[in-house]
């Protein structure tokens, strides 16, 4: 492995999305990251959709198989004390321990931190659950689509007067996973510094308001929260999404200055009365309605790259809304070697996305596709546990590994 | 104590030394995410200051440099030095400050990093130990790489405005973005991750190297299932027409919204428990998840009669007490008296000198041996210049000063 985390070992407990999507963030920097599944209970998203040809099949999910790229898998059964035992040995000989269960579900099983850390004096452990290790309600439930309303995002997202809306996807999964990926780093870093590990509490909710700030702060400072305005921006007019030509076709434009609102006017082939009338941003905000109409007039007719191509050669920042297939088909991000095709057993090769970065002198690449159920075990038990073929042959007949 | 030592600090990042040449969101979100562990961050400001100090949200809607709350939060804990990058004596400061540095995060455009001497060879040529990182919208190659982007257009080329507003029957209303700049956000702790990564790479080749971030992409890698749906299954995912599974719905309550999520048959079930079990509840038109998802029109109305006459948070506990896993859709004043987060001492006080002592949004994580702390409040534009260059032998009269008044 290239990537600057190799010799690093993670024993992945986290499952559904916001974990995987830390532990994402760690492989793609070249960590060994070994998913520690159960065996009667495989990662949630092994079940959920898409499958080719509409087939279930706990390997065959592009769910799970976009955000454990690079990963490993073991199954065990960790409510056997043999099990248990299995996963105590990996965590001796890991460097960091992930998990985004339930608060009290990891000490229940026997991996709470205390246990691990006798185990592994400088472990770092990094759980992320919804509501955090502690607090009054730390016990509730948290679901991914729940979250989005309980951070305090959709009670500002949405179309001026209508009720608070979603984001359209869970949003505190992958903001959460990616600020667990932040604070595992930081404490490794830490622990390369003093060789001291630690326990970190990280709470979905709470990463989720630390992307609000603007929210908050005017709260903070006023007393009041800014009220749902649809696409639209206090500093910039025309500012949203309009109608292009095509079958639900969508184009984002954002005027930026009074300078830019001129070069919209003259490619929009708008008459001097109608462009001066709204040539200051403050006549563009009072008649926005109107302004927008008079956009959706000009896009309506034309398709999004065409727009996208005529408004870019113009210096405005325009872009397509993109579907998933435009995403899938898209040259710049073709070019730029962001997509992964690797062969996978049971779906072949197809197209994930790849790594939103690149790096010079230790390159990140991924390694290889997501991890079968239970692809792993023998490698964990064999190589890294020192555990004997007969002896892994009889805990697979018994069924405390898969 | 001097003000050099109160930027360090206890957390697991303290020693690391980090420069911030930005303007926005992005690389200053990254850069408050290094400063917050204990980071030394000096952040460069363009003598009119970087743009948020223009943006807000501000006390009584008065732009002032000095208040803007975007602005506070995102630099709190980092030093802050103007520098005009488009003159020799400033770049030559900033090579200065460079000089025994970790990181540099730089997330200006790509015409204003070829004017102030922000490339990477140049800047690796200079300093061959510095790990730079640069934040593009697009990246910094590919067809894309010179495309002007906003937070709202990279929301939209990421592929998420697309799979959000609407519903069934309003096909008119446009996709909808998501509140705030969460573009830039993505962006930011993506960018921070990377650059914690490189500083790993270092400690292993003994080199600076660099990190390219494009921010279309961070958006792009958490579209969550949608995205596979093309190659897994050649179709397009949409925010259009009815979701499979249902409830998982806004409602509203007496006192505000609510949010209702029943993925698994025992918590739906549990619910009719909560309701008392109304006749209606057992039609077979609601029998199971798939069901209710097909005749949500009808249920929706039935739940939302219910719902109207009940409290949120009296529903949310009583939900919850049940393991149903429904939220309130919190407002930011409901947040603000959270017993939850206060018991958890999530908002944090700090005190500015102009902007007052307000409640910042504190820890989004707790690390057990090295304590997340806000140490010190955003600077003043340019309040760090002089104490910085002078540290560096470099005469601080020599570079640009701040333009203009601060209100």
């Amino acid at each position: 492995m290239t990537g600057p985390l190799a010799g690093i070992r993670i024993a992945d407990f986290t499952w559904v999305w916001a974990g995987p999507h830390a532990t994402l963030q760690l492989a793609h920097l070249g960590a060994e990251v070994i998913r520690v599944e159960a065996v009667e209970r495989p990662c949630v998203t092994r079940l959920l959709p898409p499958w080719p040809d509409g087939q279930p099949g706990l390997n065959r999910s592009g769910y799970f198989n976009q955000f454990n790229q690079g990963k490993r898998s073991i199954a065990l059964d960790l409510k056997t004390p043999e099990g248990l035992d299995l996963a105590h040995r990996l965590v001796a000989c890991s460097d960091v321990v992930t998990e985004n269960f339930a608060a009290g579900v990891m000490d229940r099983l026997g991996l709470g931190y205390e246990a691990l850390r006798a185990l592994k004096p400088d472990v770092v452990m990094v759980a992320l659950s919804g509501y955090g290790a502690t607090g009054p309600e730390h016990e509730f439930v948290s679901y991914g689509p729940a979250q989005v309303p309980l951070s305090g995002m959709s009670s500002l997202t949405g179309y001026r007067d209508w009720p608070p809306m979603h984001v359209g996807i869970s949003y505190g999964d992958p903001n959460g996973g990616a600020h667990g990926a932040f604070a595992v780093l930081a404490a490794l870093w830490h622990r390369e510094r003093t060789g001291e590990g630690q326990y970190v509490d990280l709470s979905q909710w709470e990463t989720g308001m630390a992307v609000l700030a603007e929210g908050l702060m005017d709260q903070a400072m006023n007393g009041s929260a800014p009220a749902r305005d649809g696409n639209r921006d206090p500093h910039m007019a025309p500012h949203g999404i309009f109608r292009a030509a095509g079958d639900d076709r969508w184009i984002a434009i954002a005027v930026r200055s009074d300078g830019e609102w001129h070069r919209l006017a003259a490619l929009m082939g708008l008459a001097a009365p109608e462009r001066e009338r709204y040539a200051t941003l403050a006549a563009r905000k009072a008649d926005e309605d109107a302004v927008e109409a008079l956009v959706t007039g000009w896009t309506a007719t034309r398709t999004p790259e065409d727009l996208m191509a005529l408004l870019q050669d113009a210096g405005l920042a325009a872009a397509p809304a993109m579907t998933n297939r435009d995403l899938h088909d898209d040259a710049h991000l073709g070019a730029r070697g962001f997509f992964v095709e690797l062969e996978h057993p049971e779906v072949g090769r197809r197209r994930h996305l790849g790594i939103p970065w690149t790096m010079s002198g230790t390159p990140c690449t991924v390694a290889r596709p997501a991890p079968c159920f239970g692809e792993a075990t023998d490698y964990v038990l064999g190589e890294l546990l020192g555990i004997d073929a007969a002896t892994r042959a009889d805990l697979r007949a018994r069924g405390i590994v898969a | 104590m001097s003000a050099a030592a109160t930027v360090q600090g206890d957390g697991a990042l303290a020693g690391l030394r980090v420069v911030e040449c930005g303007d926005g969101v992005a690389a200053a979100y990254a850069g408050k995410l290094f400063a917050d562990l204990g980071a030394d961050v000096v952040k460069v400001e363009p003598p009119a200051g970087d743009a948020t100090r223009r943006r807000g949200p501000f006390p009584g809607g008065t732009v002032h440099r000095e208040r803007s709350g975007l602005f506070l939060y995102l630099n709190a804990n980092k030093r802050g030095i103007v520098l005009d990058l488009g003159r020799a004596v400033d770049r030559g400061a900033l090579d200065r400050l460079l000089e025994g540095r970790d990181l540099l995060l730089t997330d200006l455009p790509g015409r204003a990093r070829e004017r102030d001497g922000l490339e990477w060879p140049a800047i690796h040529a200079r300093h061959p130990d510095v790990v730079m990182t640069t934040i593009a919208p697009f990246g910094t190659h590919g067809p894309w790489a010179d495309f002007e982007a906003t937070d709202l257009t990279l929301w939209a080329a990421g592929g998420i405005a697309y799979l959000n507003g609407g519903g069934p029957g309003t096909d008119a209303m446009p996709p909808l973005k998501a509140f705030g700049q969460q573009a830039a956000f993505q962006g930011g702790v993506h960018a921070a991750v990377a650059s914690m990564g490189a500083l790993f790479g270092r400690r292993r080749t003994g080199a600076g190297q660099h990190v390219e971030v494009s921010i279309q992409e961070c958006v792009a890698s958490i579209l969550e299932l949608t995205y596979a749906f093309w190659p897994y299954m050649g179709l397009v995912a949409s925010r259009l027409g009815h979701k499979p599974i249902q409830p998982l719905d806004f409602f509203e309550c007496r006192d505000g919204w609510i949010y209702l999520c029943c993925i698994e048959e025992h918590q739906w079930q549990r619910f009719v428990e909560l309701m008392g079990s109304p006749e209606w509840a057992g039609m077979e038109l609601f029998q199971d998840r798939m069901a209710r998802g097909a005749n949500w029109d009808a249920l929706k109305i039935f739940l939302q009669d219910w719902m109207r006459e009940q409290s949120v948070r009296e529903l949310y506990e009583a939900g919850q007490a049940r393991r149903i896993p429904l939220a309130p859709v919190s407002t930011m004043g409901d947040l603000m008296q959270s017993e939850h987060l206060a018991t958890r001492g999530f908002f944090a006080e700090l005190a500015h000198p102009t902007a007052g002592t307000l409640r910042y949004p504190g820890a989004p994580y707790r690390f057990g041996a090295t304590p997340w702390r806000l140490r010190t409040p955003a600077p003043l534009l340019g309040q760090h210049t002089a104490e910085v260059l002078d540290a560096l032998g470099v005469d601080p009269a020599s570079t640009a000063a701040p333009a203009g008044e601060a209100s």
